[in-house]
């Protein structure tokens, strides 16, 4: 007995130093996924970390600089018609790793197929592109070959729009246009994607490992990469952590490198004076909001379909006290519609939600005016007591929870007669509630897809299938309208403000209350550098992080 | 029966009324112990147990500070406790250690250094800033329903499915396990969501949950006791002298198979209490900001490495209330089975 | 015996026909979009509907899975989570590593268990006895993923001995944390059933024959009171068993394993509820637990040749 034990024991030891050696040769940067990656296919994939991942290993036309700019990757060139409506992109010499060339025909193949196959993000085509042709064939079945996307030659790609979208080279570092080797992809068919022999790079890093599912994966710094002399890592391992709470620790083991932590351990890392230096906040992008159903059939008969009650509830909560006590992690209390930090003018360089301040007559902490104003809604609605459920998903994140009973208290605190019953569902409960109309409140986000304030402005047009509340304005309506195809689109600074205005009026008519704007708190290993984070598009690009 | 048939020689002859079947008779009754009724001899023997007794005080104790200790402080289940400083920013006395102020100085000298000072927290605060103390107790009451329901279903319904398809065999035996084996398939997620279309959500449709599923475990126990206990002499016995079926499973298997059926009884109760947490945290038990004692275990291993001690009170309000029902348990099988005492 | 077996088989496919079928209905009454999607435009969502399928009548739906299930084994591809991808791809890397792990905590939690419990039965009264039954009370009432944090802590940061996170490269070495503290649930439970079994047992007549027939000791334990104890040793482990391979959600959030314990949670709390996915899992699951209950009934006979799981009682 006792030698098999000593043998056993002899066993582990020779297996953990096999282990730790096999660890040390080649330094890959250790990240931290918070989810799965749901699919490498950019027609598929629909999640930052997929997008993330897919970034890492193919390049578009265009790649985000470290400030989110737009700058040239496949396309050394481009050229722009002068009615706004051509853009011919010349694309540089690059390969793929099997070594075939990358083509004009490679875009084409993709983006047709984005629009065939008409997924989650084929809007990205249509509605924000503006391409050509895109929406009779997500809409209509027509042929894809009708798309407004042509090859010139093997290095010409041209692309026509219906009207002029002004941050058209910033949607062109977006995976959605990214593009896929026809051949490669007709050899492998639906397996495309699944594993590294399924799926083909053309950009900094290939796959080296990977399964659908995985909890853990790698990809490795690619040799042929076009700009392989910039890549500094040889690699990175992504790890899915799915509670935060462990990443701290598995951050102080070494296992991680960048890591993810939720706001309770932000204090406790703060107190940690080694710990607090590796403390990076970066915006996460995504609003989270309350919106109001304003229907007949939710609300008490639609009692929230009242301006004035709206107004009373988002000038009751307390946004300060959310992010300071609950949230934690460095997001920004948010007073305006379209959340800080995302976009900014391309003239004057100025955030369009600089000035958080601007709508302080109808959001914000104020106790005397919340009161007025459901005195207001109780006269005009002739009731007293107001019962609402407010809906959430139990498994968005640690902070959801607690936001939400701090709702429940500013609000039952201060607006007496309103009472606030909670309802904690999963996600796909809490979109199929909203999507099928069937909520009163609803504490939900949204995540930016593009720099540009209209990818939240456009929500909350009449119709609109993420316009929850059915609110329905048609000044509103028409603002938009001039911004996406009307009178603005050729005028910069003209759509700049008339998009101001149409935010006014979903604050004063308080269409959603804003809460605050998502931050990432990372703890960054020390010698790691130069890995950019942005709130739009790609969260994460390795392009020139250092390890030293 | 003639006074000549017993002293003449006339062979016997049998004459009807002479025998009767005993169906019908009570024939439960130990006529050696009847001065003593079968329930006041547990009642007696169970008493006398000192761990049986020790149980019995633990239950009753969780049981009253359940009820009266949120009383005994001023905070609610659901107050956060604050104030506004001076930027008028809120402050909130989130993640406070356990603390007796009056105590702490004592032995210090000193008072504690922050906002809340003066404040009494038995058990702490929470990261939302409740008075953890009131909350354990709150969810305690929460728990204790769900205990008591399992025990419940397991005894009403597991065991006597458990025990009907074991006796019967055949036929029954196999339409009784196949139906267990579909009530077992459909995952508790799957039909709940299914069950919380048609009734509100809350306590009600939890119990409903347990009761689809949490008898199973039971029902095979109790089943393989039936097996093994159905083929022994004295259940032939009682058959032979013409008892009914019912009166044998219940009154002359069930006693002499209830030792692993108490056990079992004891280990459905904290998977049904961790059951509630988990259907809570989907959404179909209670509603935030109430809790549950599993709730709270859950709360406290989010915030396990920066609030450790949030996690111990409900565990060790668990712990107790297993340990307690354990030894009325082991003093119930005891008490009920008294062979296994020098009776 | 093996017309018994046979025929068993033969209703469990009967078992699992009608277990499909109700999975089948059930998930498609779930709250939870099947292809959800926030940026797609209703006529968007109804054309993918379509191509799915979805809109035909649950009958010609249910006949087109079967068939394929039946004559291809193909799961489908996901609908929400991993959208597009095999099933059949993503479910074999899980459950192979579920039911590794599982096995492991199986096997440990069996061993540990029948060896505690025996030493608290053979001391009864004892302080053995005492800390057997303090030791199965927090076993159970501390949830397995408590342990795992504590393990993880202590074992792979503090003293940084086995791996912080799962890795399928180095499966046993990394799969010691996730089965140990996996283990501890059956661990106590075992523990807790065969103390009080054999304890019972230990008390019968015949045990008291046997002793006073001059067996004693180790034979005693072996021969009479441990297989006497078994039936309901045996009866709580068969689901236990089925839990364990089936994955636990915490334990392979915390400890980054793929398994299929959070591949089915994922199927219905992510976007959407994945139908293909929860039926997979769904018919996985219940012919693992038909299965394992058959061999349960079948080892009661062996256990115990007087039981008889056919027969009906006084049939003898």
């Amino acid at each position: 007995m006792k030698k098999y034990l000593s043998l056993l024991l002899a066993a582990v030891m020779l297996l953990s130093v096999v282990s730790f050696a096999s660890a040390e040769d080649a330094r890959y940067l250790g990240v931290m996924l918070y989810t799965n990656v749901m699919s490498l296919d950019t027609n598929l994939a629909t999640d930052g970390d997929s997008f993330e991942v897919i970034a890492d290993c193919i390049d578009g036309l265009t790649q985000m600089d470290a400030d989110g700019a737009a700058i040239p990757a496949l396309a050394e060139s481009y050229d722009l018609s002068d009615d706004g409506l051509t853009y011919t992109f010349h694309l540089r010499d690059a390969s793929w790793t099997n070594g075939t060339p990358v083509t004009a025909n490679d875009f084409v193949f993709a983006w047709r197929r984005i629009a065939k196959e008409a997924g989650e993000y084929a809007y990205m085509l249509d509605e924000i592109g503006n391409i050509k042709g895109a929406a009779a064939i997500i809409h209509d079945g027509a042929d894809p070959a009708t798309l407004g996307v042509r090859a010139e030659d093997d290095k010409t790609f041209v692309v026509e729009l219906d009207v002029p979208v002004s941050f058209f080279p910033s949607l062109m570092y977006f995976p959605t246009f990214y593009p896929i080797n026809e051949e490669f992809y007709n050899s492998v068919g639906e397996s495309y994607g699944t594993s590294p022999e399924t799926f083909l790079s053309n950009g900094a890093f290939l796959l080296e490992s990977y399964t659908p599912g995985a909890a853990s994966f790698s990809v490795k710094k690619n040799p042929d990469y076009w700009d392989a002399a910039r890549v500094q890592l040889a690699g990175i391992n992504y790890q899915v952590v799915g509670s935060s709470d462990n990443a701290l620790t598995a951050f102080r083991t070494g296992a991680l490198d960048i890591a993810m932590v939720n706001g309770s351990q932000v204090d406790a890392v703060k107190k940690d004076a080694q710990l607090a230096d590796r403390l990076t906040v970066t915006g996460a992008g995504y609003m989270w909001y309350l919106s109001f159903s304003q229907t007949e059939k939710n609300a008490q008969g639609g009692k929230l379909a009242n301006k004035n009650l709206r107004l009373a509830i988002t000038n009751a909560i307390d946004r300060d006290n959310l992010v300071d006590n609950y949230v934690m992690d460095g997001s920004l209390a948010t007073f305006t519609a379209v959340p800080p930090q995302f976009a900014a003018s391309a003239t004057t360089g100025d955030d369009f939600s600089a000035d958080q301040g601007l709508f302080a007559d109808y959001v914000g902490f104020n106790p005397d005016k919340a009161a007025e104003f459901l005195a207001k809604a109780k006269e005009e609605l002739g009731t007293e007591e107001f019962e609402f459920t407010m809906i959430y998903g139990s498994n968005e994140g640690d902070e959801v929870a607690k936001v939400a009973q701090a709702i429940k208290e500013d609000v039952e605190d201060l607006l007496p007669g309103v009472t606030i019953n909670l309802q904690s569902m999963t996600k796909a409960e809490r979109l199929d509630k909203m999507q099928n109309d069937n909520y009163d409140i609803a504490l939900t986000r949204w995540g930016p897809d593009y720099a540009d304030p209209m990818t939240y402005l456009g929500m909350w047009i009449t119709n609109n299938s993420n316009n929850y509340g059915f609110w329905s304005n048609a000044e509103y309506d028409q603002l938009i309208a001039d911004c996406t195809t009307g009178a603005y689109i050729t005028d910069y600074d003209a759509r700049w403000d008339a998009m101001l205005k149409a935010e006014t009026l979903v604050m004063q008519e308080a269409v959603i209350a804003p809460l605050y704007t998502k931050a990432n708190a990372n703890l960054i290993t020390e010698g790691v550098s130069g890995v950019d984070f942005h709130p739009v598009a790609l969260n994460r690009v390795y392009k020139t992080a250092v390890i030293k | 029966m003639s006074e000549q048939g017993r002293n003449g020689a006339a062979a016997y002859v049998p004459q009807p009324g002479d025998f009767e079947f005993l169906t019908g008779r009570d024939i439960a009754t130990d006529k050696n112990f009847s001065s003593l009724s079968y329930w006041k001899g547990v009642a007696i023997h169970f008493f006398k147990d000192k761990k049986a007794v020790t149980g019995l005080v633990i239950i009753l104790a969780i049981m009253l500070l359940s009820i009266f200790g949120p009383m005994m402080n001023s905070y609610g289940y659901r107050d956060i406790v604050s104030f506004r400083n001076e930027n008028n920013r809120k402050v909130v006395a989130k993640g406070i250690a356990p603390r007796i102020p009056a105590v702490h100085e004592l032995f210090t000298g000193e008072k504690y250094d922050d906002d809340f000072a003066d404040l009494t927290f038995f058990f702490g605060t929470d990261d939302l800033g409740r008075d953890l103390w009131t909350r354990t107790w709150y969810g305690a009451r929460v728990s204790l329903i769900i205990a008591f329901v399992t025990i419940f279903i397991d005894m009403l319904i597991g065991m006597s499915y458990g025990l009907i398809s074991g006796y019967f065999g055949g036929l029954t035996d196999q339409v009784m396990q196949r139906f267990v084996e579909i009530a077992n398939s459909v995952p508790r997620l799957v039909i709940v969501s299914v069950l919380a279309i048609f009734m509100p959500k809350g306590m009600g449709l939890v119990i409903v949950a347990l009761l689809l599923t949490e008898w199973i475990g039971m029902s095979k126990i109790a089943r393989a006791e039936m097996l093994k206990t159905k083929e022994q002499e004295y259940v032939l016995a009682s058959r032979t002298l013409g008892a009914r079926n019912g009166h044998i499973i219940f009154s002359q298997i069930l006693p002499n198979t209830i030792g692993p059926i108490i056990t079992q009884v004891m280990f459905s109760i904290p998977i049904a209490i961790f059951t509630e947490a988990f259907l809570s945290f989907v959404g179909v038990g209670i509603a935030l900001p109430q809790c549950s004692v599993g709730t709270l275990i859950e709360d406290g291993f989010n915030n396990i490495t920066t609030l450790p001690y949030q996690i111990l009170p409900p565990i060790i309000v668990l712990a107790l209330l297993m340990l307690g029902f354990n030894f009325i348990g082991d003093g119930l099988r005891e008490a009920l089975a008294p062979k296994l005492e020098d009776m | 015996m093996t017309k018994y077996v046979l025929k068993r088989i033969g209703t469990a496919l009967l078992t699992l026909l009608i277990i499909t079928f109700l999975l089948f209905l059930l998930v498609r009454i779930m709250p939870g979009n099947p292809f959800p999607s926030e940026r797609m435009s209703a006529d968007m969502i109804a054309n993918k509907r379509a191509e799915m399928g979805l809109d035909d009548p649950i009958p010609v739906q249910f006949f087109n899975y079967l068939r394929k299930l039946l004559l291809e084994g193909d799961f489908g591809n996901g609908t929400s989570l991993y959208y597009g991808v095999p099933i059949n791809s993503v479910l074999a890397t899980c459950m192979s590593n579920s039911f590794r792990i599982g096995g492991m905590a199986i096997l440990i939690g069996t061993a540990l268990g029948l060896l505690l419990g025996i030493t608290a039965a053979l001391n009864r009264g004892k302080f053995l006895d005492g800390f057997c039954t303090v030791l199965s009370i927090i076993g159970v009432c501390v949830p397995s993923y408590v342990f795992l944090i504590f393990l993880q802590y202590y074992f792979s940061f503090r003293i940084p001995f086995f791996p912080y996170f799962f890795d399928a490269k180095r499966f046993l070495f990394s799969s010691v944390i996730p089965s140990l503290s996996l283990s501890l649930f059956t661990l106590s439970t075992i523990a807790r059933f065969t103390r009080n079994e054999m304890v019972e047992v230990m008390d019968s007549d015949y045990v008291h024959l046997a002793e006073a027939k001059g067996l004693h000791g180790g034979s005693l334990v072996r021969r009479h009171v441990l297989r006497n104890a078994l039936i309901p040793i045996v009866t709580v482990l068969a689901p236990l068993i089925v839990d364990l391979l089936t994955g636990a959600l915490v334990v392979e959030k915390i400890y980054g394993i793929n398994g299929i314990g959070k591949l089915m949670v994922d199927a219905i709390t992510g976007e959407g509820i994945d139908y293909n996915y929860v039926l997979a899992l769904g018919i996985l699951y219940s012919a693992l637990y038909i299965g394992i209950m058959l061999l349960v009934d079948i080892l009661y006979g062996v256990l115990d040749p007087r039981i008889r799981v056919q027969g009906k009682a006084g049939d003898a």
